[in-house]
């Protein structure tokens, strides 16, 4: 029932906070455009007036594209340094966004306002970017530990045959897999944590986020669960209507535009509902005992 | 002298033995040298030794002082060697780790000693540290016809790393493993110019030339090995823990086998041909797709250069710990290249599988000479492989053949040419340790690839297939050189197209396989110029001297092409009209500019030079074509996905 309940009550407040979530889409259009656009400028003065975009009609081309020899070096090269840039721009950013969205997200909040929003980021930032990069260097560190070397010491074994090279790779996978869950709990419990109650700093609230993904452990673990399914139906609907649509024309494209940026959209909605069904889940426990004044 | 009799006798019926027929019919080659090998592995010392018993015949008109012996082994022996030398690195510091091969005794058929005669010879680098080529004195000169035969106990041992041959573990893959005569080329065979022995080096970069030969092969090895051969299994014998087999090879150009515990064997057969593949146990899965590759290859092969003349062929698919053996051929056994998991879209199997086999016919049938002209078969047999690629497995299939992702294997080769920095360094005639700037792979197998494809552009498939059955006809277990390709094409165009091409082909041959330039067509612009009615002071007089009407709805188009690069091919021009009509011109390319010109009541919309792609050694295909229309929709399509790509990215990456 708690679960249910965390689930149902993340599900209205992210759905009260849909305006923060399109700033959050927002934020991800201008930043990734900031990338494609110059690309796009690129490309096209690159192919000039050439017809051999027709080549492109049916799918990616990846003659057309090569011929373009060392044009599409130079693009690659700005597109590889401009991803960099982008990327640190988009996680500051989301580091400012996602404590606006946790504010939106609280029990106490009753209609979403913008100004809260961009008011509790600003308060916040530092507190979720500390907690965003620990938990990330963490993330890699295991897959580091987990994964990379374990695959690396059995792969240059002489003795050990294919199969269990790649069941090994296999099963590391999935047992880092299995513990990411866990890392993405704390974070958000932290991160609920730090909205919630203002003097806690970043590191008492990591402890909070950790302590309380381990105490809640099974409620937490199968929320996520759930959840991480949900993304994962969303995530197949999508790879099952993008990369396989290949309109031929404006039209097309510009409707391929509107419909993937929708799914962006959902996509960050079901993010959005993660965050909220942990806010309500935390908020559920720290409830004062009214049997126990 | 009683000794010397019995040794005559045992020669003579060694070289009867080997002479006769047991696999084919009648001889398919004229046997010059051959070999019965009788050999033991030690899996402890990871050795390979025995006898050889081996003659050549001196079928030329020269009277020849000496043999010339190939040890490739040695190429493992030090890091000094030419091999090592070429490649970096080294053959390892564990007493285990070098390969070689010592000759232990060396006699003739009288039993003259040859040992004292013996001298470590560097034909290509003057390398005193490399022992890869042996010549050996003979007491009395050959003569024109007589047959010198050899009888040598020789001690093998096997590199630890493996690069082609060697051994991991409890895995052996023996090639380059016994004493092999190199070639006399009389004068006029290939380029010859006096009778002198072709025997080279072992090279990083380089692969072999030998005569097609008879080969009786005894193996002894402990049991519960599995073995392959390019040979057919005559008798096996199990001795306590010992086995031994005796295999038979005809007009093959060299002898690899394989020994490993835990090969799965897989039979099959295609039309008379028993197919054997060895595969380790754990990659069953990749069996079916691996089969399926070879019998495409024997299909295509068969039909469209000539028949596949042995009644077995066996091929291996190397355990991961004998990976350095992937991906060779000795002719009626080649080695492929898969993994546990492979995903079906990930044709490198097939690839492997059909290139290795393609050499049973580029280099194994049509023996030419992989040091000097390695494009021979190399790039021929990549031709082939790409072909046979896009014939089973679907136009544009390759490597990677999934659909969001295609890398079609005719066009990694084009490619790889096109985009190389060097692709102008050096012509494809070059010795295969001479390409400079490394680009021994990129010139021998894609540049030649790629310029096959335009030859094919230019005279059409079936007169494509029709010179490799004439050059398979004429050639086959024989040595044809560059030279007798090229002279094999122009006689069958001329045949097919008189003089259409001119008086032979050597004008793309000289462009292509001897030169240096590159191609590159270009449509510089399109003009379409509207005539004016006739404005300001008219005088009439004029007007009908020149007859003009000066209407509105005329233009004077303009098509302007250019040549870039050096490469002068024919190539059609299409040329695309706003009324909907289309004019094809063709265009003999020589000229730095063409021009057309039309007038009439329509515009140009569009231009193609080479609309069907054929000169695929054109280094550009992206101003072969122009439009006054540009077609955008296929760009921001692509950008949009990416743009969504990188943004579902960054949602699932930060938190």
């Amino acid at each position: 029932m708690k679960i249910l309940n965390s689930l149902k009550s993340g599900f209205d407040r992210a759905f009260r906070s849909w305006k923060g979530v399109l700033v959050v889409w927002l934020m991800l259009l201008i930043l990734v455009s900031f990338m494609t656009v110059p690309l796009r400028g690129g490309l096209k003065s690159a192919f000039d007036n050439s017809m051999i975009t027709e080549k492109l009609a049916e799918g990616f081309n990846l003659e057309a594209y090569m011929d373009l020899g060392s044009a599409l070096k130079t693009l690659i090269s700005s597109t590889t340094s401009g991803f960099l840039f982008v990327f640190l721009a988009g996680f500051v950013a989301n580091a400012f966004l996602t404590a606006g969205l946790f504010s939106s997200l609280t029990g106490d909040c009753i209609r979403f306002s913008t100004g809260e929003f961009f008011r509790n980021g600003a308060k916040n930032f530092w507190s979720f970017f500390i907690i965003s990069v620990i938990i990330t260097l963490i993330m890699l560190f295991l897959s580091i530990i987990i994964i990379a070397i374990p695959f690396l010491i059995i792969s240059s074994s002489e003795t050990i045959s294919e199969k269990g090279v790649f069941m090994t790779g296999v099963i590391v996978t999935m047992f880092y897999l299995i513990l990411l869950p866990l890392l993405l709990i704390a974070a958000d419990y932290s991160r609920a944590k730090k909205t919630s109650d203002a003097s806690f700093t970043w590191s008492r609230s990591l402890g909070f986020g950790f302590s309380q993904t381990f105490k809640k452990f099974w409620p937490s673990y199968l929320m996520m669960l759930l959840l991480v399914f949900c993304q994962g139906i969303l995530g197949l609907l999508i790879i099952s209507i993008l990369p396989g649509w290949e309109p031929v024309n404006g039209g097309g494209v510009f409707l391929l535009l509107i419909v993937s940026q929708l799914l962006l959209y959902a996509r960050l909605m079901l993010k959005t509902w993660r965050y909220g069904s942990f806010t309500a889940m935390m908020e559920e426990t720290d409830m004062p005992d009214t049997n126990n004044p | 002298m009683k000794r010397n009799s019995i040794f005559l006798i045992v020669i003579s019926l060694i070289f009867n033995t080997i002479q006769s027929q047991i696999i084919n019919n009648e001889p398919l080659s004229e046997r010059i040298t051959g070999y019965k090998l009788n050999v033991k592995l030690n899996t402890v010392k990871k050795t390979v030794s025995g006898t050889m018993d081996a003659f050549w015949v001196n079928n030329s008109s020269d009277t020849v002082p000496d043999i010339q012996l190939h040890l490739y082994m040695n190429a493992f022996k030090t890091n000094r060697t030419t091999y090592y030398r070429e490649s970096g690195g080294s053959p390892g510091n564990k007493e285990s780790d070098p390969g070689w091969i010592n000759i232990l005794s060396l006699r003739d058929p009288e039993g003259n000693d040859l040992m004292s005669g013996m001298k470590f010879i560097s034909p290509d680098d003057g390398n005193p540290d490399d022992r890869t080529v042996l010549k050996v004195s003979l007491p009395v000169p050959a003569k024109p016809g007589d047959t010198v035969f050899i009888k040598s106990d020789f001690e093998t041992k096997l590199p630890s790393r493996i690069r082609r041959t060697g051994c991991s573990g409890d895995f052996y893959f023996v090639a380059q493993w016994f004493p092999k005569f190199g070639v006399y080329e009389p004068e006029g065979m290939r380029y010859s110019t006096n009778g002198s022995w072709n025997c080279h080096q072992f090279h990083a970069n380089s692969e072999f030339y030998a005569n097609h030969s008879v080969y009786d092969v005894t193996i002894t090895l402990p049991s519960g090995y599995v073995t392959g051969t390019g040979g057919l299994l005559i008798s096996e014998k199990k001795d306590g823990q010992e086995e031994t087999l005796v295999y038979r090879a005809e007009d093959i150009v060299d002898f690899a086998w394989t020994a490993w515990p835990n090969y799965v064997v897989i039979n099959d057969k295609w039309n008379n041909v028993s197919i054997t593949l060895l595969i380790p146990k754990e990659r069953v899965r990749q069996v079916e797709r691996q089969l399926t590759a070879v019998k495409n290859a024997l299909e295509y092969l068969d039909k469209n250069v000539g028949p596949y003349p042995w009644p077995y062929l066996t091929f291996v698919d190397p355990p991961a710990i004998g990976e350095g053996a992937g991906g060779m051929e000795y002719t009626t056994i080649f080695t492929s290249a898969s993994y546990y998991f492979m995903p079906s879209f990930f044709h490198m199997p097939e690839m492997v599988t059909i290139h290795e086999f393609g050499h049973a016919y580029f280099m194994g049938i049509l023996a030419s000479n992989e040091f000097e002209e390695p494009w021979l078969d190399e790039g021929v047999n990549s031709f082939m492989e790409e072909r046979i690629v896009d014939h089973f497995y679907g136009t544009n299939s390759g490597l990677l053949n999934h659909p969001f992702l295609k890398i079609p294997d005719i066009t990694y080769s084009r490619l790889a040419y096109t985009l190389s920095r060097n692709r102008q360094v050096t012509s494809n005639a070059s010795y295969s340790w001479n390409y400079p700037h490394d680009t021994y792979g990129m010139m021998s197998y894609l540049k030649t690839a790629t310029w096959l494809y335009t030859l094919m552009g230019i005279i059409g498939e079936e007169t494509m297939n029709n010179v490799f059955r004439e050059y398979y006809r004429k050639w086959a277990f024989r040595h044809p050189s560059g030279k007798d390709f090229v002279n094999v094409v122009n006689e069958v165009v001329k045949k097919e197209y008189g003089d259409r091409f001119g008086k032979d082909m050597n004008w793309f041959f000289d462009q292509t396989l001897y030169g240096t330039g590159i191609c590159d067509y270009k449509v510089a612009g399109i003009r379409n110029r509207k005539h004016f009615k006739f404005e300001g002071k008219e005088d009439i007089s004029d007007r009908a001297k020149t007859g003009e009407s000066g209407s509105d709805s005329l233009f004077t188009s303009l098509a302007e092409i250019e040549r870039v690069g050096e490469v002068m091919l024919p190539v059609d021009v299409l040329i695309h009209f706003t009324n909907g009509e289309e004019v094809l011109e063709h265009w003999d390319g020589k000229e730095r500019y063409k021009d057309y010109e039309y007038t009439g009541k329509r515009e140009i919309q569009w231009v193609k030079i080479d609309p069907e792609f054929k000169i695929r050694m054109d280094v550009n295909y992206i101003n072969n074509s122009m439009t006054t229309k540009p077609y955008r929709a296929p760009v921001n399509r692509l950008i949009n996905k990416f743009l969504s790509f990188v943004q579902f990215c960054f949602s699932i990456v930060l938190l």
